[in-house]
């Protein structure tokens, strides 16, 4: 499958997460709808993940080259993270969050569609590839939960009605995010060496990687320091826009001009 | 510090901070003192043994000072989170200016050199902020090292972790060499470039390229507007590749199937294309072009600037179908090593393949790029960085503390 089909293959996804959330209404007092309503939200991941597969297939390489690729993988896995946290801590809300983002993520794709390239730079075949996005995409999923439970930490807060059980889970999903966060770092600096020669060269992407990375290690030092959960709610939700510069800004600053990882662009 | 010593004792959460955050800023004015005094000269690193005796120094007195004067207030805040808190903001800060202005070259004077805010990462402010960041973590570190507990294992692996990677990394930039090394087929050379301070460096061993390759993505064609000067997507949105067979179509325009299709080859006297050795011609194909009905054969040929033939498109509506080499898939030196002592080693040098050879690594790097698939020259990095295995020791113990955190933390999580 290519990117031909992408727009159908979007609006499917869209419809089934739509789909699942309106039946939640009714799910209330009716188990079967209930059901229904899961079988239709996971099958908008499914049909992504389907789509991915197809793709990685004709492309003949993995498709995380281009930050459109990589937002199609966001698009799939971000809601992953919502329906676990419900499975697993029973907590409703994150997964609307979710699907809603990776709607967004859908649409900029819609917008901007990608070329369907096949070639992949020489310093880009390495086995360092997949494991090295791989853990920083699934590290920038779990810190844009960790965002947007923070917000929705805030926003409870506004309305007095603080819950410590969803302050705690925008607290783990920061922490496994940095865990994540910090392999990436260090598996990108192995291969910059295989690759460029040399682990570190502050250039623009990775010094806004390591920005990153030091916005969420003051985080964990703030919670070290027993700081009020309730500001810590603020920080996490404003560090991910530090993220956000360095995964899709960067290439539009003035000292990306000379950078040796604009590939991802 | 005065004020610094009554808020450790009372252990008041927002009073250590101030003063932190006020000491960072100190540093970083100082720093910046410095910069302007020297005209931005930034810090030099000292060289071997330097900078060996340098870290044996600074690690030990952090060493003896975390055990003698533990309790004086002082070295607690000297030690503690506020200052940790306030230097990883002052590094992000720092780190923030370096990754938003262009680190390169500026007029002498002018006011990114005179702060030197185009060498960032070799700046005072920059060094300052991180010598006490080294302070700060090496003194939190052998207080949760002595004495041992076992639960602190993981505390002990990402600081001291990153507390030997940083400043191994720093310190061994001074002995860090990068150099190039030009070499070309069937000729064997040992003189290398240092593009930063411009010397010329023999190599132990000299580098004798048999053959330099390069393997292409496969040609395309693609419709371009020259109006516009973009290129017109095709029905199916896939760039079309050149194959015999392969048909592509632009909606309301045409659509052009390939006919014939020959990798190397030259035209003759009449233009007409006559296949020849390998990497020795250009890319030709036939095509057959409808446009809306009315059909044409001909031949277009990507050309070559380095062959010194130009390039064959012919015009559909009022686009040129024309076509383009693949971008590289991979290019490799296939080379012998001869030490200065003889002993000769076969090797092919690819990128992210680096090859060992007395201590240096040799890095497949460039070529020709006007040459392109022609090339015959081959550019090789050779580095040596001594400080590399303290390094990589200092990532691999973050990564292992890493784990146990992440172990921990999925176990809380649980709990929670
Ligand atoms: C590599 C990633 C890092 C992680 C995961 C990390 C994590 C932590 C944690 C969990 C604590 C609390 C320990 C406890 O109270 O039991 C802590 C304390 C601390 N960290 Fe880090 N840290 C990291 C890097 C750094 C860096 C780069 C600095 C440098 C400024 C630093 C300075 C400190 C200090 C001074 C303490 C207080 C130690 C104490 O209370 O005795 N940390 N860190």
């Amino acid at each position: 499958m290519t990117l031909v089909d992408f727009p159908a293959i979007a609006f499917a996804a869209v419809s089934c997460w739509v789909a699942g959330s309106l039946l939640q209404i009714p799910a209330r007092s009716n188990k079967a709808l209930g059901t229904l309503s899961w079988v239709f939200m996971i099958a908008g991941t499914g049909v992504l993940t389907w789509f991915l597969t197809s793709y990685w297939i004709a492309l003949e390489r993995p498709p995380l080259r281009t930050l459109g690729e990589t937002r199609l993988w966001y698009a799939t896995l971000i809601p992953v993270v919502g329906f676990i946290v419900e499975y697993r801590y029973k907590i409703v809300w994150l997964k609307y969050y979710c699907m809603g983002l990776a709607a967004m993520f859908l649409g900029i794709n819609y917008m901007h569609p990608d070329v369907f390239e096949k070639a992949l730079m020489p310093a880009l075949q390495s086995p360092w590839f997949v494991p090295h996005v791989v853990v920083y995409l699934v590290a920038y999923v779990m810190l844009a939960a960790s965002c947007v439970a923070g917000w929705h930490n805030v926003i409870l807060g506004f309305r007095n009605k603080r819950s410590s059980k969803s302050e705690s889970m925008s607290h783990y999903l920061a922490l496994l995010g940095f865990v994540l966060l910090t392999f990436g770092l260090i598996f990108g600096a192995l291969w910059a060496k295989e690759a460029w020669g040399h682990y570190w060269t502050w250039d623009p992407k990775e010094t806004w990687a390591f920005i990153s990375w030091l916005a969420y290690l003051g985080y964990l030092h703030l919670v070290a320091r027993k700081t009020d959960s309730r500001k810590l709610q603020w920080y996490l939700g404003l560090s991910f826009f530090v993220l956000l510069v360095c995964w899709f800004g960067v290439n539009y600053l003035p000292s990306a001009q000379n950078s040796v990882h604009t590939y991802s662009g | 510090m005065a004020g610094s010593n009554k808020t450790v004792k009372t252990g008041a959460a927002p009073a250590g901070f101030r003063e932190a955050a006020l000491f960072t800023l100190v540093t970083i004015l100082f720093g910046c003192g410095i910069e302007i005094l020297t005209s931005g000269g930034g810090i030099d690193v000292p060289g071997w043994p330097f900078n060996l005796i340098f870290l044996l120094l600074f690690g030990g007195s952090i060493v003896a000072v975390a055990l003698l004067f533990r309790e004086r207030p002082m070295v607690s805040w000297l030690g503690g989170i506020p200052l940790g808190l306030s230097l990883i903001i002052g590094i992000a800060l720092l780190s923030l200016v370096g990754g938003v202005l262009p680190q390169e070259e500026y007029p002498a004077g002018s006011i990114m050199t005179v702060l030197r805010l185009n060498g960032m990462f070799s700046s005072w402010p920059f060094a300052l902020v991180t010598l006490i960041f080294l302070i700060n973590l090496g003194l939190s570190l052998v207080w949760k090292t002595i004495p041992f507990r076992a639960a602190n294992l993981q505390f002990m692996l990402f600081h001291g972790g990153f507390w030997l990677a940083l400043s191994c990394g720093l310190l061994g930039n001074s002995q860090l060499e990068r150099l190039v090394v030009p070499i070309y087929e069937g000729k064997a050379s040992n003189v290398a470039y240092d593009n930063k301070t411009e010397k010329v460096i023999h190599l132990p061993f000299a580098i004798f390229l048999k053959d330099f390759q390069i393997d292409e993505y496969v040609a395309q064609f693609a419709l371009y507007d020259p109006q516009h000067d973009v290129v017109i997507e095709p029905k199916s949105k896939l760039m079309p590749e050149l194959h015999k067979g392969v048909k592509a179509e632009w909606e309301g325009i045409g659509s052009v199937t390939v006919l014939d299709y020959l990798p190397d080859a030259l035209p003759d006297a009449k233009g007409m294309p006559v296949p020849v050795g390998d990497k020795k011609g250009v890319r030709f194909a036939k095509v057959r072009i409808d446009e809306n009905g009315k059909i044409s054969e001909t031949w277009i040929s990507s050309g070559s600037e380095a062959l010194q033939i130009k390039p064959l498109f012919v015009p559909m509506g009022g686009y040129y179908i024309v076509m383009a080499d693949g971008p590289p898939k991979a290019f490799r030196s296939n080379v012998m090593l001869i030490g200065d002592g003889g002993e000769r080693k076969v090797a092919r040098l690819e990128v992210n393949k680096p090859v060992d050879m007395q201590g240096w690594m040799l890095y497949q790097m460039g070529y020709d790029e006007k040459a392109g698939r022609y090339s015959t020259m081959s550019l090789v990095e050779a580095v040596r960085d001594p400080w590399l295995p303290a390094v990589y020791l200092g990532f691999f113990m973050i990564m292992a503390g890493n784990v146990l955190y992440f172990w921990k933390g999925v176990k809380k999580m649980e709990e929670a």
